[in-house]
């Protein structure tokens, strides 16, 4: 075998595994993500119970924990996965602060649930399964 | 103290000025995710070989056309990331390492992937049946065979329709070009020139090539009546010492001069 030939092995399985790894990259950001906003909107249901409304501190602080941690995501995300497919998510988020500042409780329960479907669905639509593949 | 944070102060603000600047071209965006696609296609590209287009095999062609289309959705748009564009493209080069390597271990597999070469004119004239196989009409086949310099089907012993889709024609051999050998000429067997000294600028390898060095050189210079390198627009020596010259803005020369050792080709 010739340099080259070599050299056109050699980066073909480099390349190999350069698809690999994104694929395991990505994978593991998605649902690393997904995981952690998913959990924020439970635990932000939960004080929502606890003190019987979405206007208190706790919330507050939660929702805004959630966005810092979406907005870390998100910047990781955007180098894996088209913009456009997660910034629902981030719109979303913000819309729940919005609802706290004006007291609407049945908007902020709409935006929470919209957010938890995502995360939910973002994994069937996006994902490698049969029905994406065809 | 205070000469410190003004000196800051200036710093921070020429950051912040860069970073608004930076923020708010979004061609600067366009234009460095064109240059990372069009590096990286072509790296796949010469990883893939150098075949003309007109040379591809089917599923090479097909490869061109889908990574000339891939490459290009991710420049313009920008909400996608660039390894959406890239991702594929790796995909297809390995897929394409992978069949070319299948199709050299199995003849079976190559014949499956690029088809083989078919007789279309046989000494019994044209193979209607081939034409009628591989959906071309004799129309296409006298197209081909005048490609190919021949206007005549009576002129032709064999046409061959190669896999990447060029016609090959063995012509009767009352038909074909008189040659050197059919005439039993002898002649000086042909040499390739070497490119010694190209648009003022000596091609060194090409000089070891030539078995000449620096000294030798010179005094070819001297005798083709060259004062300086950079007058030179080309300078070609072959092993038999012919030497073929051109100054800038001058007609050609050639000169004899004693064949050089064993040229390196």
């Amino acid at each position: 075998m010739t340099k080259w030939s070599w050299f056109k092995l050699v980066s073909v399985f480099v390349l190999f595994g350069v698809l690999v790894a994104v694929c395991i990259i990505e994978d593991r950001l998605v649902v690393s993500s997904l995981d952690e906003v998913n959990r924020y909107c439970y635990q932000i249901e939960s004080a929502v119970e606890k003190n019987g409304g979405i206007v208190n501190g706790e919330v507050a602080s939660l929702v805004d924990n959630l966005e810092y941690s979406w907005r870390e995501n998100e910047s990781k995300l955007c180098f894996l996965v088209n913009h456009k497919s997660v910034e629902e998510l981030g719109v979303e988020i913000v819309r729940l602060k919005t609802y706290i500042d004006e007291e609407e409780p049945i908007e902020f329960y709409v935006s929470l649930d919209i957010i938890k479907h995502y995360v939910e669905t973002y994994q069937h639509f996006m994902s490698a399964n049969f029905h994406n593949i065809l | 103290m205070q000469n410190l944070s003004a000196k800051m102060l200036k710093k921070l603000e020429k950051t912040v000025f860069f970073a608004n600047f930076t923020h708010n071209i979004f061609m600067l965006t366009i234009v460095v995710r064109a240059i990372i696609i069009y590096l990286v296609v072509l790296f796949l590209y010469r990883l893939m070989g150098k075949r003309q287009l007109g040379e591809m095999q089917p599923f090479e062609l097909v490869l061109t056309l889908i990574i000339a289309d891939l490459a290009t959705i991710p420049m313009a748009e920008v909400s996608m990331p660039v390894l959406h564009g890239i991702i594929p493209l790796l995909t297809l080069v390995v897929l394409h390492y992978i069949l070319t390597m299948l199709s050299k271990l199995s003849s079976n597999f190559s014949c499956f992937l690029s088809g083989k070469p078919v007789i279309v004119i046989n000494p019994d004239g044209i193979d209607y049946k081939a034409l009628k196989n591989l959906d071309i009409t004799v129309d296409d086949v006298f197209e081909a065979l005048r490609g190919c310099g021949y206007f005549k089907v009576e002129q032709v012993q064999y046409a061959v329709m190669e896999t990447n889709g060029k016609m090959s024609v063995l012509s009767k051999s009352e038909y074909a070009p008189l040659t050197t050998g059919d005439m039993n000429i002898k002649t000086e067997k042909s040499v390739i020139p070497i490119s010694i000294i190209t648009e003022g600028k000596v091609n060194k390898e090409n000089l070891k090539v030539a078995h000449m060095d620096e000294e030798k050189l010179a005094n070819l210079l001297k005798k083709s009546g060259i004062q300086k390198v950079k007058d030179v627009l080309v300078m070609t020596i072959d092993k038999n010492g012919s030497v073929f010259f051109q100054k800038f803005g001058q007609k050609y020369q050639t000169l004899q001069v004693e064949p050089l050792g064993q040229v390196t080709e």
